[in-house]
């Protein structure tokens, strides 16, 4: 056995028995009240995209509805080019999601690893584009697009948001990258591992989880974007995404609010599915590290 | 190149900022002209700005500590229970991360309403509305903002808590210290650099939040009672296509962050702390 | 590889990059093809289908008159508009050549420089003379015409007859007698708003201000004077503001409503009246008070008058940057012809702008009655100048009426204020 194996399979034993201690059902009955606190606005949202059109506001706020109906739901689905509209939405999530967590991983090991001057500096300047309201950022933003020739096409969506959400993935990769002890990468290249394989065999499960975080953090972000989404995409309507199709039931004076709840319900399950799919990883982070 | 992404925009910001620019300008419908200060002066001199900067500096803190409590009682509650809660608690948070702001602050704003909303009914409250009270709509906005954002503090902190070496968690589990104490003396210094993360990032967001006030006080509440800078931005400046205002207010809001951030990072350095 | 190359493109933006913010050169196009495709950009509503079969008949008609001619009309949100229609001024390229756009936006888009002036055109054009005096003022901008209206919209008092009925009450001639009406409503019935009103629905509160005799401002072409600290427009004020407190609309609730706030409580039967649109039709239709309503032209000072209202709605207009200005122009008058509108109010319900077309659908229509009858009556507009979404978005008419009904100013200091602001904005944006 590898002293790498050794010393994770130690760590996996002790783990578990840190999470394994008396109060469980406890902890585990407040666990599922809090979910159920935070999940009721998300019911009532489903609920009220389920509602007859009066219903939604009325004086008699029941928490269940005697007569659901799919009015709502047809009114999203029913919208011209709505398909289009969910499979740029999931082109644009994913390419920023993979890009970002790509360049971040590579990023972070290399402002953690290697010393250099004005690191800090670096780090933080990192975050200044975070600073200051997007909507200061969009016109500027417009006219590097509309130089570039991108603008109407999904790349004006994709490279702000990953460049938006790439400060925040380097700077939580550095803390994953930083919490493993340099003993283990010592150890990898004892055991006769190249600077790649030990990135990738090694390194890469060991910071999984803090990868799956930022995922979930920049695909949340893109997901749910209206303002590059209204400002960079003008005159080619087959480019928009899914937050237009919503945008759609917010007519002043006479909003639609079951188009509402029920476009944003279509919206968030994707996310949701996207999670699904990742939290394993995010709870058994250092289960990859043992199956190597 | 995504640095030229960021670093560009920002430059032009500052350069906005002391031009007249307006929408008539940048359509090339009138030429631009050099302000000097002029916009910052406009701004330091309009007393609301001051009030509403104060309220957007209370606002914002009263958001971080609430966030950042409740993620990260909740994270370590999370490594405590087994699969099935874990998940149903997971996937509410996820709901709340997910569902856009704009829906979210009409939810709450719908459970909470004074005729129609089932919050009042359930806590036998009659028609009390939340959103009168300056100090009340605060608190209602405070509310969402938390539910929304504290489950990026949760996944961000139990993922950091599942890298933990176990070594260190072994140590002070066989010395049988009480969870609190493993928070407080094992895990927050093990955690700090996403600790870090986490907090610079909820004062970030926080400080520029805008789609929940403006949803949920009806655009900055009472006669502006609960505007916030970003609001008060889109108020003055946006809204009017007023860009190189809205410009100047922006490199306020930079300066005041990055001092904030600068201040915290120095903080840290003295505990001793390497970043 | 494609990055790279965009790389490169970055660095090169960075180096050329002057002192100066980027502006874009958005003069009018000299050219005016014949051929070739027009960009057409209408608002996305809803229930969009029938809204686009009127217009599709209206393209056909079109394309076979111009041969060589195409049309892509791009149905928006409205949501959108502000973004994508200050992208179309930024960018040519990706503008289309006609818009549909609010016409509380006119002046506002003149400024930008972005809409062509059609005076002539519009001079030119026969079914003109019938378009109704305040939509024509609602695309004219210091003298000129930037467009033509498209469909108006206009409020109305609508009441629960079930509520008159068993109170015995008349419905109220004039101002005066709304506003008791409302409060022996409310002493009847303690779970009814008499009247509901919000601190924010602008809209809604002009009439009051209108029917003593008060503007927002006065002034004419570019340059204008806030008007709203007159001592007509503080009566109006006043009568307004009285309607909040627990003998009508709470402040605590109602100091916060919005114009679709206050229909959502009459549509749920909490309040016994409510100053609403020929849009919200739908709406109350949906609710709890279906078959148990009504609606009337909102009373003037003098038994019998109508109170002036505000005439909302969207217009037409042609983008300067247009390479098809002739094909453009054309096809504007089409789908706002007479012929057009009323398909339209069959379609969607929207009023058309022609006094003419109006009369004829409102026989057809019995509903849209006292809507026609108040726009036929007076109506108003909102100063034509580009300070107005400056004055809007800055919430200066809501902060005042907020300010009253919560207590912290009288109607004198708060409207002072107002006319401060006001005036700022008109300095600042010209």
């Amino acid at each position: 056995m590898s002293p790498v194996r050794q010393d994770v399979e130690s760590r996996v034993n002790l783990l578990r028995r840190f999470t394994r201690r008396p109060g469980r059902t406890a902890a585990e009955a407040t666990a599922l009240v809090v979910a159920a606190v935070v999940a009721f606005p998300l019911y009532w949202m489903v609920l009220s995209a389920f509602k007859p059109a009066g219903e939604i506001r009325s004086d008699e706020p029941r928490p269940w509805t005697s007569a659901p109906t799919l009015d709502s739901f047809r009114r999203v689905f029913g919208q011209q080019d709505f398909g289009r509209y969910f499979l740029n939405s999931v082109v644009v999530a994913v390419a920023v999601v993979i890009a970002s967590a790509f360049i971040a991983f590579l990023a972070a090991t290399a402002v953690t690893r290697f010393r250099f001057r004005l690191r800090t500096t670096l780090l933080i300047m990192f975050l200044v584009a975070q600073m200051v309201p997007v909507e200061a950022l969009t016109i500027p933003l417009f006219f590097v697009m509309r130089d570039l020739g991108q603008l109407n096409t999904l790349w004006s969506l994709i490279l702000p948001h990953i460049a938006f959400s790439l400060p925040f993935a380097i700077w939580m990769l550095r803390g994953f990258v930083k919490g493993v002890p340099e003993a283990l990468e010592e150890a990898a290249y004892m055991d006769g591992a190249s600077r790649a394989r030990f990135l990738w065999q090694i390194l890469f499960p060991l910071v999984l989880p803090g990868l799956v975080a930022t995922s979930v953090f920049s695909f949340i972000s893109a997901w749910n974007d209206f303002l590059f989404a209204k400002s960079f995409i003008i005159s080619d309507i087959s480019q928009s995404t899914l937050p237009m199709a919503l945008l759609v039931f917010y007519k002043p004076d006479d909003p639609d609010w079951g188009g509402v709840m029920a476009a944003s319900t279509v919206m968030t399950i994707p996310v949701l599915v996207f999670f699904v799919l990742v939290q394993r990883r995010l709870v058994s982070g250092l289960g990859g590290a043992v199956k190597d | 190149m995504l640095g030229g992404l960021l670093a560009y925009p920002i430059y032009q910001l500052g350069l906005i900022s002391v031009f007249h620019y307006t929408q008539a300008q940048v359509s090339g419908g009138e030429p631009t002209t050099f302000e000097g200060f002029g916009n910052y002066s406009r701004l330091f001199s309009d007393g609301q700005f001051w009030e509403v900067l104060l309220a957007t500096v209370a606002f914002a803190a009263a958001c971080v500590v609430s966030t950042l409590a409740v993620g990260c009682a909740l994270a370590v509650l999370l490594t405590r229970v087994r699969a099935v809660p874990r998940l149903a608690l997971m996937l509410a948070a996820l709901g709340a991360w997910a569902t856009p702001a704009i829906t979210g602050s009409t939810v709450w704003l719908f459970l909470f309403d004074a005729d129609f909303g089932p919050v009042n009914r359930v806590l036998g409250l009659g028609d009390h509305s939340w959103t009168y009270g300056r100090f009340s709509a605060f608190f209602l906005v405070l509310l969402e903002v938390v539910w929304c954002s504290f489950p990026f503090v949760m996944v961000t902190v139990y993922a950091g808590i599942r890298a933990v070496p176990a070594e260190v968690l072994e140590a002070a589990a066989l010395d049988g210290a009480s969870p609190w104490r493993i928070w407080r003396s094992v895990l927050v210094p093990m955690l700090r650099p996403i600790l870090v993360v986490v907090t610079v990032q909820s004062v970030i967001w926080d400080f520029k939040v805008f789609t929940q006030i403006y949803v949920m006080t009806g655009g900055g509440g009472i006669a502006g009672q609960n505007l916030v800078l970003n609001v008060y931005a889109y108020q003055k400046a946006f809204a009017s296509s007023q860009y190189s205002l809205g410009a100047a207010i922006g490199v306020v809001m930079l300066l005041i962050l990055l001092a904030v951030t600068l201040v915290y990072l120095r903080l840290l350095r003295r505990q001793g702390e390497e970043l | 590889m494609k990055l790279s190359v965009r790389m490169v493109a970055v660095a090169a933006v960075l180096a050329t990059a002057a002192c100066t913010p980027q502006t874009s050169g958005n003069s009018a196009s000299d050219k005016d093809e014949k051929t070739g495709t027009l960009r057409v950009w209408l608002f996305q509503e809803v229930n969009n289908q029938p809204k686009e079969q009127v217009v599709d008949s209206v393209l056909a008609e079109f394309e076979k008159e111009h041969e060589g001619a195409e049309v892509t009309v791009e149905y928006i949100p409205v949501e959108t508009r502000a973004q994508r229609i200050k992208a179309a001024f930024n960018d040519p390229e990706s503008a289309p050549d006609l818009i549909e756009y609010g016409n509380t936006d006119t002046a506002g888009y003149v400024k930008d420089g972005g809409l062509a002036d059609v005076t002539e055109d519009f001079g030119a054009w026969n079914e003109a003379k019938d378009t109704d005096p305040t939509a024509r003022q609602s695309v004219t901008v210091g003298g000129k015409v930037y467009g033509v209206p498209y469909f108006v919209g206009v409020r109305a008092l609508y009441y629960r007859t079930d509520v008159f009925e068993e109170l015995g009450l008349d419905v109220p001639e004039t101002q005066e007698e709304l506003i008791s009406t409302a409060k022996e409503i409310r002493a009847a019935k303690p779970d009814l708003y008499g009247l509901a009103v919000g601190g924010a629905y602008t809209y809604g509160a002009m009439p009051f201000i209108w029917a003593h005799g008060g503007e927002l401002a006065t002034g004419k072409g570019g340059s204008y004077a806030a008007a709203i600290d007159s001592a007509a427009a503080r009566k109006g004020i006043e009568a307004y503001t009285s309607l909040f407190g627990d003998d009508n609309c709470p402040a605590a609730k109602c100091a916060a409503m919005t114009g679709n706030d206050t229909i959502t409580a009459f549509a749920a039967g909490k309040a016994a009246m409510a100053i609403g649109g020929d849009f919200s039709h739908a709406a109350v239709e949906a609710g709890k008070v279906k078959g148990a309503y009504k609606v009337v032209p909102l009373p003037g000072l003098k038994a019998g008058s109508i109170a002036p209202a505000f005439a909302g709605g969207n217009n037409l207009g042609v983008l300067k940057s247009t390479t098809h200005r002739t094909l453009a122009v054309d096809l504007m008058k089409r789908l706002a012809s007479k012929k057009a509108q009323g398909e339209l109010f069959e379609a969607m319900g929207f009023l058309p702008t022609f006094s003419d077309v109006r009369q004829q659908v409102a026989a057809k229509e019995p509903f849209v009655k006292p809507f026609v009858e108040t726009l036929a009556a007076d109506t108003r507009f909102v100063p034509a100048s580009p300070a107005w979404a400056q004055i809007d978005a800055g919430a200066v008419l809501p902060t005042m009426f907020q300010e009253i009904v919560s207590g912290k100013k009288d109607v004198d200091s708060a409207s002072a204020d107002a006319a401060r602001k006001m005036n700022d904005a008109f300095g600042s944006a010209g």
